[in-house]
């Protein structure tokens, strides 16, 4: 995803050259982002051009950020009562 | 007091000190009782959570989320070491996820690192596959409340 939002739109076969995996893996690779709606395939003749799509990408983001989020908000939550269970214990 | 947050590659760290002792906040997380009175979110106006707290068994958490109506998860506990580590997996619209939980003595404190496993790239990938944003913030929903229940 990096590389595609560096570079633009890429083959496949310009794409799987940095990594030590095979074109079928890379390719199932951008089928997952494909279906995702991450990236966009064009074909071109027997060419695959393949582009990301950074709003998606921008919302995925957006999505890990609301996530991590809601762990914290859970956690506080958990914090408060443990500080009141401790508070009650300390009492008796 | 926040969190230490890390990611690593597809798997999330989050680290949190708690100022209670190792079993009390081991507790919050074996009981259902307990469970459910922090595990939902704000958007979540009621929470039940039903558990099998033994390896094997199952957990089903359900709520009531605002704006999208009742929402139910399923997982089931890998590992259970009391009151050191709880493992699971949850199925959540068809994507896997896997969540260990350590619970680390630290004097009268205890450290929780909980560790998520198939995020961020295949999960968040699967969530956006859901097209539109209503469903997406549907789902970021349910996570959110997922993660609470762990």
């Amino acid at each position: 995803m990096e590389r595609l939002s560096r570079h633009g739109e890429s083959q496949v076969t310009t794409l799987v050259k940095p990594f030590h995996i095979s074109l079928p893996a890379l390719s199932r690779h951008i089928r997952v982002l494909e279906s995702a709606r991450l990236v966009r395939r064009r074909r071109h003749g027997r060419l695959h051009l393949i582009q990301a799509q950074t709003a998606a990408v921008r919302e995925a983001q957006k999505w890990i950020e609301t996530y991590i989020a809601g762990w914290e908000t859970s956690f506080d939550v958990l914090d408060q009562l443990l500080k009141k269970e401790q508070r009650k214990v300390q009492k008796q | 007091m926040s969190s230490e947050i890390k990611k690593d590659g597809n798997r999330l760290h989050i680290t949190r000190v708690f100022q209670a002792p190792r079993p009390l906040v081991f507790s919050y997380w074996a009981q259902a009782e307990k469970l459910q009175q922090w595990s939902g979110c704000k958007d979540a106006h009621s929470c039940t959570v039903e558990m099998d707290f033994r390896v094997g068994g199952s957990f089903l958490q359900k709520m009531q989320i605002k704006n999208v109506g009742e929402f139910t998860i399923r997982g089931t506990y890998d590992e259970i070491l009391a009151p050191e580590r709880i493992a699971y997996h949850a199925d959540l619209g068809g994507a896997i996820t896997r969540v260990i939980i350590e619970f680390i003595e630290e004097g009268v404190s205890t450290r929780v690192v909980l560790t998520q496993e198939g995020l961020p790239d295949e999960f968040s990938c699967q969530m956006v596959s859901q097209g539109t944003s209503e469903s997406f913030d549907k789902l970021d929903l349910t996570l959110t409340q997922q993660a609470a229940s762990a």
